[in-house]
């Protein structure tokens, strides 16, 4: 059994990724509190998505890939904010509308770039190709993210739960939806490696939403999210390590899921 | 219960040496609303920016330490009124001014219950949290609260909610969840409370512990309370009514004395 778990620590690119997976798990879980708590699933969903067109885009322009996925992320969350702001148009229709324009400027712009088998990676995840580099970029973008939710926690939290007496007291809940948006773009971009553009949502939402269901707490329920993101996240590498048809990404958010459903099925409360 | 207290007696009341118990913040049960607590001059609102008047030409002034019902049926630009002090909608015309400044958001000392509040569903939320949101308006941006645990027990048990201390705040009923808003409201160090028909949820033993909040603890505070029910308004010093788009006063106290009809 220790061989089992022993024998993938002897190789370089698996210990890199275990790393990745550690580093992406923790921050999309403790956002992803938030994300889930504050019903913003779906603008998660779309800002992940927009990384495709800002990668692809970078590639043509020769940027980092990098700063083309936060950029057309940024872009993202801004349109969609503008557009709700208009009348007649609903938020999730806003975010519909941005969501859509900018996966299909992605595949427009794929097509451009001559290169479809090139961006498999980025669509689906390769957590197994990531480099020193990402590692870094990955914690880094994990330090400032814990360390901003660390020290906006209380105006977080009650933005979150009750946004007119955040108002009154003077808390900006708008400034702080914008900041949250703004993370959780950061975390999309660091964790796009992990399970790819069509993905990185589920690294959000999943153990997040098992938080929820075990959690009493906001902090109990960002715990619970990240035990159940890092017990997918490893347990997906395993699963991947070993059989040998089934992609990283995939493994990673279906073993994600299973902890969802255990607690779904056998929750204690609500 | 109405109180008649004799002008040395009200100084001393107003001194350190209280006769009556103190509010879990008051510095010393004072009050530091001095004079008039709102006045209003010629105001005009509407509930949304672009929609029609709910009441305009409203002139009234209320004292610091009088408690004041806003009456009128529904739809009548109550709750307008009181969005408009507390600074969450912007007057159309006319001048208002709450504690000597025109309303503002990031007031503590001014606290507003809403008719119906809005919370995010099943959030992991305790009701201990909820009032320690009220210590929040002392705390700054990025500063954690780690003290202030006392001043909310107190709270809580004002209000008689100790023992619900650790259910989550989704689990409440309407008027223990009424309880810990008023509670949060104290912990805020709030001197006007602006409160939109918070009898409504409330059965009577909930009402008989905020009835006795609101109007057994000497001058700490300022209440404006919003009620349809004219019954309401017995124990109250002024009375505010709401008709036909404006506002007329029709039962004056003289601010720290109280008059009851």
């Amino acid at each position: 059994m220790l061989e089992v778990i022993r024998e993938p620590l002897a190789e370089a690119f698996f210990v890199r990724a275990l790393w990745a997976v550690v580093l992406g798990g923790l921050t999309c879980a403790c956002l992803g509190a938030y994300v889930v708590l504050r019903r913003m699933a779906f603008v998660s969903t779309a800002l992940t998505h927009s990384i495709l067109p800002g990668v692809v885009g970078a590639m043509l322009l020769g940027l980092s890939p990098y700063v083309g996925a936060l950029a057309a992320a940024l872009l993202t969350a801004a349109g969609a904010a503008w557009l709700s702001n208009r009348k007649g148009t609903s938020e999730d229709s806003a975010i519909g509308v941005m969501l859509s324009v900018m996966f299909a400027a992605g595949i427009a712009m794929m097509q451009l770039a001559h290169s479809w088998r090139d961006f498999t990676g980025l669509l689906f995840g390769s957590v197994v190709s990531v480099g020193p580099q990402d590692i870094v970029i990955i914690a880094v973008t994990a330090f400032v993210v814990l360390v901003s939710l660390r020290i906006l926690h209380k105006e977080m939290e009650l933005a979150s739960f009750d946004e007119e007496y955040a108002r009154l007291l003077g808390a900006k809940p708008a400034l702080l939806r914008a900041i949250l948006l703004g993370l959780v773009a950061l975390g999309a971009v660091a964790c796009v490696r992990l399970v790819g553009a069509l993905l990185t949502t589920a690294l959000f939402v999943i153990p997040a939403a098992t938080g929820v269901l075990l959690g009493r707490t906001l902090p109990q329920v960002m715990g619970w999210a990240v035990a159940c993101a890092l017990l997918g996240g490893i347990g997906g590498l395993y699963l991947s390590y070993y059989l040998a048809w089934m992609p990283s990404g995939a493994a990673i958010v279906l073993c994600c899921a299973l902890p969802y459903l255990a607690v779904r099925i056998f929750a204690p409360r609500r | 219960m109405s109180l008649h207290f004799p002008a040395w007696l009200q100084r001393l009341n107003d001194s350190p040496l209280e006769l009556l118990p103190t509010l879990p913040y008051s510095s010393g049960g004072k009050t530091h609303c001095q004079g008039i607590a709102v006045q209003a001059t010629d105001l005009s609102a509407s509930a949304r920016p672009d929609g029609h008047l709910a009441f305009e030409h409203a002139t009234f002034e209320i004292p610091c330490g009088c408690r004041a019902a806003l009456i009128g049926p529904n739809g009548s630009g109550k709750s307008t009124v009181l969005r408009a002090l507390a600074g969450l909608i912007k007057p159309r015309e006319g001048k208002v001014q709450v504690l000597g400044s025109p309303p503002a958001l990031g007031r503590s000392q001014v606290a507003y219950l809403s008719q119906r509040p809005t919370f995010t569903e099943n959030f992991p939320l305790q009701l201990r949290r909820l009032v320690q949101m009220g210590t929040y308006a002392h705390h700054g941006w990025f500063e954690e609260c780690h003290h202030g645990n006392q001043t909310v027990d107190r709270a809580l048990e004002l209000m008689g909610l100790t023992n619900l201390a650790d259910r989550p705040v989704h689990t409440l009923s309407g008027g223990q969840l009424q309880r810990g808003l008023l509670a949060r409201a104290t912990v805020q160090g709030a001197e006007i409370l602006l409160l939109d028909e918070p009898y409504a949820a409330l059965d009577q033993a909930s009402r008989d512990i905020v009835e006795k909040f609101l109007f057994e603890q000497g001058h700490a505070f300022t209440v404006i309370m919003a009620t349809h029910d004219p019954a309401d308004s017995r124990r109250f010093d002024r009375i505010l009514e709401m008709r036909n788009g404006t506002v007329t006063t029709t039962h004056s106290c003289t601010g720290h004395g109280h008059h009851h009809a």
